[in-house]
């Protein structure tokens, strides 16, 4: 994997590159130190993001690209739930980059890659999945974290099941419960970003929760 | 002064342009000349928030344009001016450099709320 991503830093006007898996973190990066890597997590997050909106609108989508002043970020879905992308100088040459995503993908796509690969090449430490966080608890606190995401979506809109997954996997690192649902409610919070929606989102959720308290 | 309807009209004259929209960083449509705008409008908002956390978090200094490339080459554009966000959806024969340049060229005319000139809802 890093010799892939040290391949693309050969194109005249990369900076360097990562991996990123939305469901282990940053895998693999060539960037300078300057970049720090909890940023560089950071910014594969809300890329995956970006791209799994544009993907919401468009089929055929292949390649999103952010032109800031001083730099070019160019991310590409290897396969699902992973992303690479690329910090550039704004002289860049996109098609070059372009063409070498497109023959990464196709190895990835190919079998040569695959997410075992991925995960080799990065020490980082298993986490897991939503769905094996969900997977500890009885239907009926399965039945209310649906109901909790649907709330989210009158709160965040079409990105809101995307968000509410992600936040319910970091949660069940700590152990999904009944017990800690204050704990879900506090870091849908810090997803959430805004004061005002937040209050808004707990008062739409208060009465299910109060339901499922009585019970 | 442009009203946002004749800025709308502007860009979509541009060669290379198949279709824009304007929309206030609220989601509010503005003016348009495309069949779905609540569609584009939508990834218009969500799109501009997360560059703009991207940028915080790598500490860039000012988002010019975001592009979601496409294979039918219909790239998509978002252009955040101040409080608003012009999308531009490119036609397939357009050279995307030219279609930039006239679409910046544009942008650069248009003063907005900030200052003496406005760029208004009407």
């Amino acid at each position: 994997m890093k010799q892939l991503i040290d391949e693309l830093k050969a194109i005249p006007g990369v900076v360097g590159a990562c991996v990123y898996s939305s469901r282990e973190g940053l895998q693999e990066t060539n960037l300078p130190g300057i970049f720090r890597v909890d940023r560089l997590a950071a910014v594969g997050k809300q890329l995956t993001k970006l791209y799994a909106a544009g993907r919401m609108s468009f089929d055929d989508l292949t390649d999103v690209s952010l032109h800031y002043d001083e730099s070019v970020v160019v991310a590409r879905e290897l396969q699902k739930n992973l992303l690479i992308f690329a910090i550039c100088d704004p002289s860049f040459n996109h098609n070059l980059l372009s063409m070498s995503f497109n023959l990464l993908q196709e190895e990835f796509q190919s079998g040569q890659f695959s997410q075992a690969d991925v995960a080799e090449s990065a020490p980082a430490t298993p986490v897991p999945t939503a769905a094996a966080s969900a997977s500890q608890l009885d239907a009926r606190q399965l039945a209310l974290l649906e109901q909790m995401k649907g709330k989210l979506g009158r709160v965040l809109g079409p990105m809101a099941g995307y968000v509410f997954a992600e936040v319910v996997e970091v949660w069940g690192r700590h152990g999904a419960s009944a017990e800690r649902l204050d704990s879900l409610i506090e870091l849908l919070d810090k997803e959430i970003a805004d004061e005002d929606k937040s209050a808004t989102y707990r008062r739409l959720i208060a009465t299910e929760l109060q339901a499922f308290k009585e019970r | 002064m442009a009203t946002a309807r004749e800025f709308v009209a502007r860009i979509d004259a541009i060669d290379g342009v198949a279709g824009c929209l304007l929309v206030r960083d609220d989601g509010v449509l503005l003016g348009q000349t495309l069949d779905d705008p609540e569609v584009f409008s939508t990834l218009l908002v969500i799109s501009n928030n997360l560059s703009r956390e991207v940028m915080e978090k790598v500490g860039f200094s000012y988002c010019q344009h975001v592009s979601f490339s496409r294979s039918s080459k219909r790239n998509f554009y978002l252009f955040p001016i101040d409080r608003y966000l012009l999308g531009v959806v490119q036609r397939t024969d357009s050279y995307v450099p030219d279609m930039l340049e006239a679409v910046y060229r544009l942008i650069g005319r248009v003063t907005t709320g900030n200052s003496a000139g406005g760029t208004s809802g009407g």
